[in-house]
């Protein structure tokens, strides 16, 4: 995984980790690879990930058993809010960046239609081919 | 999290030449710490202070051992193994290495070897300089002690090496040890650093956390660490 140098690794661990939860590569109740592990599949430091995972633990994403490692919660209300709360992230991303070019709220909503309606055109096109 | 290690007020002179001075330097256990600096900064010179293979003046603890002769044991330091015959055998470094070093753990060599495709059988100078590098790492790494110093382990390294290398590092390294590892370019190691420690002007000028650096300057390890030399000696007012 590539990381960008500029923003704290530890945030990007815990958008990785939200990234299999969400795309279902990480079932509820799915066991995490060992710390070192994931340390080495990211190519990251092993404190670093102590960290992102602590964090999780502590915002009940993941489960710490005892002895047995970490797990991904099987409460559908968390996962339910984390699934939301990325697409509001992102949401929110793109809104400020379409309000710093100075468009309203309705040229948004009719920006984004238009660009919807294209890309599944194109996407519909790219697959036929 | 205990102290590895302390410098304090460190200075060593070589040709009526100042090398070092008023160094001041802490580590805590279970870190990986970048060191670095320009070419001739002063890297390994601080490296072979802290092994006890240089003798400056100040005060170098490494887990409570402070004489050069107790410090060589909590230490263990890259050696370019430019001591060995060109037709030395790689299982007999190995056997060398068991015979120096009581700490030398054989089974985590073995391990190490495997990972990194070593062989016993081949000799030194058959090794391409990735693979005479793997083997450094194995032998450092295969010692059990407070402190690994690696000194330039992915200066003129391809790429898939230099990865096989990182990775053993964050596989082998113990929990409560702490590595230090000198780089005059840091991008490339950048994400398995905890800290970096900075020498410059002949002393230790900076030593911060690298999540701090990405936090609150929003800035990549290399940009800071390169920022330090723009604009040079008005810093130093």
């Amino acid at each position: 995984m590539q990381f960008d140098d500029k923003v704290p690794i530890y945030y990007q661990i815990k958008q990785y980790v939200y990234q299999q939860i969400i795309t279902g590569k990480w079932q509820p109740g799915t066991q995490l690879p060992a710390v070192r592990q994931l340390a080495v599949e990211l190519t990251v430091n092993v404190n670093t990930v102590q960290r992102a995972l602590r964090e999780l633990i502590a915002a009940q994403i993941l489960i710490s058993k005892r002895g047995k490692g970490n797990f991904v919660t099987t409460d559908q209300t968390t996962l339910a809010t984390l699934a939301d709360q990325l697409v509001q992230d992102r949401l929110g991303a793109v809104y400020d960046d379409l309000r710093a070019l100075n468009l309203t709220d309705q040229q948004i909503i009719t920006a984004m239609q238009t660009y919807i309606e294209k890309r599944g055109r194109q996407d519909e096109h790219d697959f036929n081919d | 999290m205990s102290t590895i290690l302390t410098i304090k007020n460190l200075k060593y002179r070589r040709n009526q030449h100042v090398l070092l001075h008023d160094a001041q330097l802490t580590l805590t256990s279970g870190k990986i710490v970048g060191l670095l600096g320009e070419n001739g900064a002063g890297k390994t010179t601080l490296m072979r202070l802290i092994t006890g293979l240089a003798q400056g003046q100040g005060v170098i603890d490494v887990a409570g051992a402070t004489s050069p002769v107790a410090r060589k044991r909590q230490v263990s330091f890259s050696d370019a193994l430019n001591g060995f015959m060109a037709s030395a055998k790689v299982q007999k470094i190995v056997q060398f290495y068991q015979l120096v070093y009581p700490d030398f753990n054989r089974q985590r060599y073995a391990q190490l070897a495997d990972f990194l495709g070593l062989r016993a059988d081949a000799k030194l100078n058959t090794l391409s300089k990735g693979t005479r590098e793997k083997l450094v790492i194995a032998l450092t790494l295969s010692r059990q002690v407070a402190l690994y110093l690696l000194d330039e382990p992915f200066s003129g390294i391809d790429s898939m090496s230099r990865k096989k290398i990182i990775n053993s590092i964050i596989k082998w390294l113990p929990t409560d040890a702490t590595l230090v590892i000198s780089d005059h370019y840091v991008a490339e190691i950048a994400p398995i650093l905890d800290e970096i420690v900075v020498v410059k002007d002949q002393t230790i000028a900076v030593h911060v956390a690298t999540e701090t650096i990405r936090d609150q300057e929003h800035q990549d390890i290399q940009d800071y660490y390169e920022q330090l030399y723009e604009g040079g000696e008005q810093h130093d007012a």
